[in-house]
């Protein structure tokens, strides 16, 4: 039971992560990142490879975050100056390209094979059966980090920026700021997360093939934030603590309810997260947070949303 | 190579329903909707029940399940989009990513995960010269031919493609000429849906009928609809046939797996040179 608890716990935090790389993107920015898994998975394979190859944990971490960061922000060029429907087909095809590219490179990602025995940070420093534990540890301490980071960033002059070309960014360009390298800049940032959250990933698991990543983990994300309520990185936090937790505990129904499979419920599951999001973005667009530093926004604009 | 040409020709033809489909809801609602390849699996799916469960010929089959697929789509803009109508176009995109996800898998939920195929007879290849031609390619070529000729009259001649045009180009001004815009929203969601179903038939037959038949399709039908320019539907075949070329010419450089790959690198170079489309004219993006 507590090893079942451990197990949900982290693997729930590793999906704040990607909710709050989301927010940042999407909740922040505007920008819709349908791609997501696919830097979460460019995060998982860049840290594995590098671990494999004898690398230090975290030094393998740390290069999975310069990696991604730095592949997210060129994919986001390509389509950042042009409207949403774009940036959103440009990196959902990035993400299924890589896939297919990871799936079928086996000299350089043994394939569908899959990648195993990644070592993990820190191990061997303590005894075996505390080796969950002090993971669990170590992702709560990179999500408590990453949450405090980009709530700083949030209530930075920056963030305000990245805010305004959202809401407006004729505005922005119009006063002098250019929207390309605010966007390029927040594609760079939601991607190191990304590449943290996916070498987390990895390191979790200690193995990873491609049919690990699908786009259940952008739907996840998306969950996250429109529960968390777009801007709100504690709202994030909140949802993906909460619901998310619900959702993977549900795990829990095929020993309760008969003539259920695991792969009905798992379809059930995800019927309820592709309907949860839409009807909450019909009955409660803000979600449940609230951006920081928008009160005085929200007098001026209320009607608009 | 002149194989190769046919084959494009056929894949072209193949996508160009729902990059067509895709391309007439955008011009209509200005959003891109994400859910067209779980559509088109609704719609593969639709015709399999009434085909193989119901044992019905293929054609029957077909007409009933493009009918219920309309009547789906319909019952989702009802649902879904339209609530959100007034919204940006944003939050219509994220919408219809989660219609996607929980159509999909309602079909994984009531059909299971393995492939299925339609009950058709086994055909042998037909020979002209040295070009071979399958049964199951003849078959694409006819029946998208004559969808394509049934909407380009629908779009050019009658009063609702004079309205649907009308509501594309400026939704205030048809309004005011009095032309309802929610019986244009329907119609286009009709033929959105008949003409997704028709597609779903046809992958079914070129492949096979799997839950994910139709996510493997969105990123050629959107590169498709984005290179007609995504707001002008009939130049959205021509896109078409251009990405079913590119792809078979493709294999003989790359393997026949990266197929998707090809859809990338166009729909990235062409963003980055031409982002209005081959065909299409410069309108305002933000």
């Amino acid at each position: 039971m507590i090893a079942y608890l451990i197990a949900t716990l982290t693997l729930v935090a590793i999906t704040a992560l990607t909710g709050l790389a989301l927010n940042l993107q999407w909740g922040m920015g505007g920008l819709v990142n349908f791609g997501l898994f696919g830097f979460y998975m460019l995060g998982a394979y860049i840290c594995g490879l590098l671990t494999v190859q004898g690398v230090p944990p975290l030094i393998s971490l740390v290069g999975a975050m310069f990696g991604v960061a730095l592949l997210s922000a060129l994919i986001s060029l390509i389509s950042v100056r042009l409207s949403e429907d774009y940036l959103a087909i440009v990196t959902l095809g990035f993400a299924e390209c890589l896939r297919l590219f990871i799936s079928y490179e086996e000299w350089l990602t043994r394939g569908t094979l899959g990648i195993a025995g990644i070592e993990r940070p820190f191990h061997g420093l303590m005894p075996a059966h505390l080796a969950d534990t002090v993971f669990l540890a170590f992702t709560l301490m990179a999500v408590a980090l990453i949450y405090g980071a980009l709530q700083a960033l949030a209530i930075s002059p920056f963030g305000r920026l990245v805010r305004a070309t959202r809401e407006d960014p004729a505005v922005v360009e119009a006063l002098g700021k250019s929207v390309l390298l605010v966007r390029f800049k927040v594609f760079a940032v939601g991607g190191a997360i990304l590449g943290l959250a996916g070498s987390l990933h990895a390191f979790y698991y200690t193995y990873i093939d491609p049919t690990q990543f699908s786009p259940i983990i952008t739907a996840y994300a998306f969950m996250a934030v429109v529960i968390g309520g777009r801007g709100s990185n504690r709202g994030v936090l909140i949802s993906a603590f909460t619901l998310i937790l619900a959702l993977e505990g549900s795990r829990f129904l095929v020993d309760w309810v008969p003539h259920l499979g695991s792969s009905e419920l798992a379809a059930i599951r995800l019927i309820l997260v592709g309907g949860g999001l839409v009807l909450l973005l019909i009955i409660k667009p803000n979600g449940f947070g609230k951006e920081p530093r928008s009160a005085e926004a929200e007098i001026g604009s209320s009607t608009s949303t | 190579m002149l194989q190769l040409l046919l084959n494009g020709v056929v894949t072209g033809l193949l996508l160009s329903l729902p990059a067509l489909a895709l391309s007439l809801s955008f011009s209509v609602l200005r959003f891109a909707n994400y859910a067209i390849g779980s559509y088109l699996t609704c719609g593969a799916y639709l015709v399999y029940l009434f085909n193989v469960l119901f044992g019905w010929p293929l054609w029957i089959a077909a007409s009933i399940g493009a009918l219920g697929l309309a009547a789906l789509v319909v019952a989702v803009d009802w649902l879904a989009y339209r609530p959100l109508r007034n919204r940006s176009g944003v939050t219509l995109l994220v919408a219809s990513m989660g219609v996607a996800i929980a159509l999909e898998n309602l079909v994984r939920l009531f059909a299971g995960n393995s492939p299925r195929s339609f009950d058709v007879a086994v055909a042998r290849p037909l020979r002209f010269g040295g070009l071979r031609l399958n049964y199951e390619q003849l078959t694409i070529l006819t029946t998208v031919l004559a969808a394509l000729a049934v909407v380009w009259i629908i779009f050019r001649l009658t009063r609702l493609g004079r309205a649907m045009r009308a509501v594309a180009d400026n939704p205030d001004l048809a309004a005011v000429r009095g032309i309802s815009r929610g019986q244009v929203v329907a119609s286009v969601w009709i033929i959105s849906g008949v003409l997704t179903a028709i597609a779903g038939v046809l992958v079914g037959l070129d492949a096979n009928i799997e839950p994910q038949m139709g996510w493997n399709y969105l990123l050629p039908v959107f590169t498709a609809a984005i290179l007609g320019g995504i707001a002008s539907p009939m130049a959205a075949v021509a896109g078409a046939l251009t990405i079913g070329i590119a792809e078979e010419l493709a294999t003989l450089v790359m393997p026949p797996h990266y197929r998707m790959i090809v859809a990338f690198l166009i729909i990235a170079t062409l963003l980055l040179v031409r982002p209005w489309g081959l065909f299409g004219t410069r309108w305002v993006t933000r």
